[in-house]
Order: structure tokens, then sequence, then C-alpha cells
């Protein structure tokens, strides 16, 4: 299971003041306590005006980077910040996010490629009005998707699908979606990886943490290898050990009862 | 509080049905109902305000409004209550999000305001339209769940102010992100913090 620490994100409004307050210490210890809990992948959003983004985006970088070797993840729509922002990672990072969008993929794929990034991938086409609603929806934007990566040379195993995952309180039948469409994802395109946000599921509800690793443990068995997340939730962490003995895909259940021993402090 | 007002506030779903057909069956007048029914929508709203209840009480207690709103509506006949006001409701371009916005729409419904709805994605040019057609709204409501979307926020707003509408409607905002310093950067009025907050909101900029 890859998780992508989702913490680093200036859209929440503690990240977006210790960025504007350049907080070193508040953004170092987000990046130290979600590489310690076991994240593959340190997600970086500066959230910030379009006039600051890309410096904000290489001060956090740059940040982050002295105190831990997580591959950063780039959230960020502006091709150009992007760009910026790979001069300065170290590791070869993600990037977040490209969808069904022409534009968006021509302009995004070219160095993608070169400098061999992993990449999520939206289930919508934002030059497209209206959210996917079927699956069938969300299927044929991937068709698109994959006609360009594979046409730009980028092998599918570095492509991470986010099925795009809606809140049940709204729709019921928003986690049921979820899981037909992971298992329709899985079959189609084996070698791709799919991830997602977890937190949109619980919205609006009471005891969210519970609904968001439920999810979790049926969602990885519909398929899912990876999860947007706040790495250090050991609930979570306890729920993803559990679900993987289950399944099978833990020898001896040798990585469980580790895992116990030291109390599911890390992934 | 009544039976009804009461049931809807439980959220009783088949309780409050069966009743409002009960009692229009047996000639009260509708206009009573349907003014029990929004006494209970506004019990609904505070629930969800003190957090007894949550998002899906409020899709709930939406549901059961419209389907008691449809009971009713056919025997009201033009005898139509004194409306609060009117506002025009939508999310801006570039934006799909729905859900927020048909709450707020419930929500003001619910709390007697007249609600035009532009839908999603929508071009400032159908916001101005429908403010030109009901030239008696006094509130425009716009709904932005995405940070990437404030441009529209702010561009809707420009285009609100270009067309010499800016001074007869107050704008409030709504969605996720949305705080005071988004209502500085778009111009808005006000914002408010979701669907029970924006028919407060909504009072008080009429009120002005």
């Amino acid at each position: 299971m890859i998780f992508i620490g989702e913490k680093i994100n200036g859209t929440r409004s503690k990240v977006k003041e210790a960025v504007i307050n350049r907080n070193i210490d508040y953004i170092q210890s987000l990046a130290i306590s979600q590489s310690e809990a076991g994240a593959d992948f340190l997600d970086i959003n500066a959230g910030t005006d379009p006039d600051r983004e890309t410096e904000d985006l290489i001060w956090l970088i740059e940040k982050v980077q002295a105190v831990t070797d997580t591959p950063i993840c780039i959230d960020s729509s502006t091709p150009s910040a992007i760009k910026e922002a790979l001069k300065v990672t170290r590791v070869t990072p993600m990037i977040n996010s490209i969808n069904g969008d022409q534009k968006r993929l021509e302009e995004f794929l070219p160095f993608i490629k070169e400098r061999n990034c992993s990449v999520i991938a939206l289930c919508l086409d934002e030059s497209m009005s209206g959210m996917p609603k079927s699956i069938d929806d969300r299927m044929h934007v991937l068709e698109n998707i994959f006609l360009a990566t594979r046409a730009a040379g980028i092998e599918d195993s570095k492509v991470y699908i986010d099925p795009l995952i809606m809140s049940a309180a709204t729709d019921q039948k928003a986690g049921i979606i979820a899981f037909d469409c992971i298992r329709t994802i899985r079959g189609k395109y084996p070698q791709a990886h799919i991830t997602g946000g977890l937190s949109n599921i619980s919205y609006g509800l009471p005891d969210r943490s519970l609904i968001n690793r439920t999810f979790l443990t049926l969602a990885i068995a519909a398929g899912m290898d990876s999860a947007v997340v706040n790495p250090t939730d050991t609930d979570l962490i306890q729920s993803l050990f559990a679900t993987e003995l289950l399944l099978g895909k833990d020898k001896f259940c040798r990585r469980y009862t580790t895992a116990s021993k030291n109390a599911f402090k890390k992934k | 509080m009544s039976s009804i007002a009461q049931m809807i506030s439980n959220l009783e779903d088949e309780n409050v049905v069966a009743e409002v057909q009960k009692q229009l069956d047996s000639g009260v007048n509708p206009l009573d109902i349907f003014k029990e029914c929004q006494a209970g929508m506004v019990e609904v709203g505070n629930k969800f305000s003190c957090g007894e209840y949550f998002v899906s009480d409020l899709m709930m207690a939406g549901a059961i409004f419209k389907e008691v709103g449809d009971l009713i509506t056919p025997y009201l006949k033009g005898q139509g209550g004194a409306s609060a006001g009117k506002v025009v409701v939508g999310t801006v371009f570039g934006d799909i999000h729905d859900i927020g916005k048909d709450l707020v729409v419930a929500m003001l419904s619910a709390a007697n305001f007249e609600v035009i709805d532009v839908g999603v994605d929508a071009k400032p040019e159908a916001f101005i339209n429908a403010l030109k057609e009901n030239p008696d709204a006094t509130v425009l409501g716009l709904s932005c769940l995405l940070t990437t979307c404030y441009d529209s926020l702010k561009e809707t707003i420009d285009a609100v102010t270009e067309a010499g509408l800016r001074e007869k409607v107050k704008i409030m905002i709504g969605g996720g992100p949305v705080d005071q310093g988004v209502v500085e950067y778009s111009g808005a009025d006000r914002f408010g913090r979701d669907a029970q907050d924006a028919v407060t909101v909504c009072k008080e900029l009429m009120g002005s």
C-alpha cells in the first residue's frame, strides 16, 4: 500500500499561515511525522495565489527535503510552477495531477516523461462541464488519458488513477460506486496504481476516521493499492495491516505481528 | 411545535407524508400545512447548527421537504404566502459542485425565500440574465468549492458590477474553502459557512 501524506497542503488554514509566515518548524514537523509514520510520498501543495505559488512551492520543498528523503508529490495545476519545483527535487517526484483535459495532458506529459515521474490521474475532464456521474463516464476519461500517456511513452505503472470518491452523506451509493469503479479499473489497467483521497467519503458525518478506515479496507479488497491520507493516523494503519493479513498478502502474518509490537505507529 | 413540524424535525419521512396527505384530505388550509413544514425545517437547521444533525440528515430533510412540497403545491392554487424575498443562486463557472448549492436552495426555499437556481458551472451572463429577469431579487448567492475558482467568483461579481446591477443586490458566497479573505478578494458582501448559515446571512443581507 502506497501512502501519499496529505498534510502539507496550503488549502488548510494552519499550513497556509505557516507558508506565509515562513514557519519552518511547523512545516518540518509535518514532514518528519508523516515520514516516520511510513508515508511513501509527501504531497506538497502551496495553495497560495498564482503570483507567489512557485516561490512558496520551492520554499516548501527545500525545507521538507532538509529533514527527510521521502519523495515529494508536487501538487499544483500550474505547469510553470511544477517545472521550477522539479529543478529542486532531489528524488524523482510524483506529480498531482493530470485529468482528461487535452490541454493539461499536452502541457504536463512532456516533463513527466522526461523526469520519469509518477503521476496522479483524476477520472474527470476539466474542460467538460459536470462531475463524472457513472463508472462509464470515468472509464471513458481514462481511455483518453491512457491513450495520451502511452503515446508519450509513460508506463502504466507510473500512473496513479484517482477514481474520484464522493461523499456518502450526500449520495448513499458513493461507497458502492467507488468499489465497483475500482474493480473495473483494476481489470482494465492491471499495471496502473489506484489511489484517492479517503476523506471525501466521510464528509459531513460524525466519527469520520472510522468511515475512512473501513472504506480503505473495502477499497483494498476491490483493488486499490494507494491512498492520499494522514499517515500518522494509527487507527488507519491498524486497519491496513489487518486488511492485508486477511487478504492473504502477509506471509505468516509477520508484518501484522511486527507492526502490532510497534503499536502500529508505522505503516 | 405541532405534529407535522415535530415529525419533520425528527425526520420521520413516512409519517410526515401520511400526515400531510391526511390533513390535505380533511380540508386543512394547505398554506398552514406548508408553514408547519417550514417550521420543521427551521428546527432541522437548528439541530444541524448545534451538531446534533449531520449533512446526511440535511439531505434527508431536503428530500422530505421536496416530497411534501410536491403534495401541497396542487392545493395551493395561487394562494401563496408572502415570500421572504427573492434570491438568485448558482455555482460559478469552472466549478461543477452541486450538492452544497442544492442544500442552500433547499434551506432557503424552506425559509420561504423564492429561489432562482441557475445551476452549476454558470457563466456570469447566466447570473446577470437571471437578475435582469427577476428585478425584485435582492440577494445573489454564489457557490464555489474549488480554490482555483476564486477568480471565477471575482469575474462574476465584476460582471454584475459592469452590468450596473451591483447596487441593487447584496452578494453572499459559500463553499468549502470560502472565508472572509475570499469575500475581500472577490468583492462579495458576506460568506456563509453552511446551508443553514446561508439562510441567516441572507436574512441579514435583506434586512440591511
